[in-house]
């Protein structure tokens, strides 16, 4: 290890590099708690709203495309596996590995963006976006419309993630180059991976509500 | 450093929650009533706490990481089931608004 890595390895605040580590992962999931509690506020107003209107919600989750959904949810999947391969490779010491393991997660993490954003697309053509252009042939196109709010919401604030996600990986990829990364020290990539993970899990419950509910007749 | 988890461990995860998404997909097109919702979110929480807890290592940090995870799932918990239990009940009495 050369000499200007060495004093990353432990901050003079903490007693042991195991303190140090386990610090920023707390601060990292107390964070992610707080998340948790922003996106359950949107779960549970849906999950009212689908018990007041349970056929206007299904009748919405039948305009939604499955194939694109479930290819998405498999693609983030696969940005997740990437992700703790780099952290792997991290407590490795392979600086190459980790290079290659989060370019790869960024460059998955763009499909989804894009699969996502032709998804919208189709929404806006086929007039769901909700708004004075929406329509629908149910026999309640507001609560179809209310459901497409919450659709749009949630997967949108979810996208936002995504970017913010991917600024951080961007981050990340520049302090491994730098050399910041060690296997002594990967705090850096350690609370990056619990953040993209916790993206994910976010997306895996958006999947099941959204996309689920409007598949069998 | 030794790493947490094994990549094996790694792929394993990762082909498992493959194949619930699968799962989640099939089951979506069999007409189960109110169980198809129920069926949905639960195995969207066993894809939650496989990569709660292989992928972001919960199952191996400490108790403290550990009881602020589980504090966060539990507050959670009573938001959704406290105010489920509102909507479901209303309406029960024969009484107008309660």
């Amino acid at each position: 290890m050369s000499p200007e890595i060495a004093p990353l390895a432990l901050h003079e605040q903490f007693a042991n590099p195991e303190q140090q580590r386990e610090t920023a992962s707390l601060g990292m999931w107390i964070f992610i708690v707080s998340e948790m509690m922003l996106f359950g506020g949107l779960f549970v107003a849906y999950t009212v709203y689908r018990m007041y209107y349970p056929q206007a919600f299904t009748e919405g989750s039948a305009d939604m495309d499955i194939v694109l959904g479930s290819v998405n949810t498999a693609v983030l999947i696969c940005s997740s596996f990437t992700m703790a391969l780099a952290v792997h490779s991290a407590q490795m010491g392979s600086r190459k590995l980790v290079n290659i393991f989060l370019l790869a997660t960024m460059a998955i993490g763009c499909v989804f963006l894009v699969i996502k954003f032709t998804e919208y697309y189709k929404h806006y053509l086929d007039h769901k976006a909700p708004g004075v252009w929406f329509d629908s042939a149910a026999a309640n196109p507001g609560k179809v419309e209310l459901f497409f709010v919450f659709y749009f919401i949630m997967t949108m604030l979810h996208a936002l993630h995504m970017f913010v996600g991917l600024g951080l990986l961007t981050f990340t990829l520049l302090r491994n180059l730098a050399g910041k990364i060690t296997a002594e020290y990967y705090n850096t990539i350690e609370v990056t991976g619990l953040y993209w993970h916790f993206i994910d899990i976010i997306w895996v419950f958006l999947y099941a509500i959204f996309y689920i509910p409007g598949l069998h007749p | 450093m030794t790493p947490t988890v094994s990549r094996k461990s790694y792929a394993l995860t990762w082909l498992g929650l493959l194949g619930l998404t699968l799962l989640t997909t099939l089951l979506g097109f069999i007409d189960m009533g109110p169980f198809n919702m129920m069926a949905a979110v639960g195995i969207a929480a066993v894809k939650a706490a496989l990569i709660a807890g292989i992928f972001m290592h919960a199952l191996f940090e400490g108790k403290l990481v550990r009881v602020v995870i589980a504090a966060g799932v539990m507050w959670f918990l009573i938001f959704v089931i406290w105010t489920a239990g509102d909507y479901i009940t209303r309406g029960w009495l024969p009484f107008p608004g309660k």
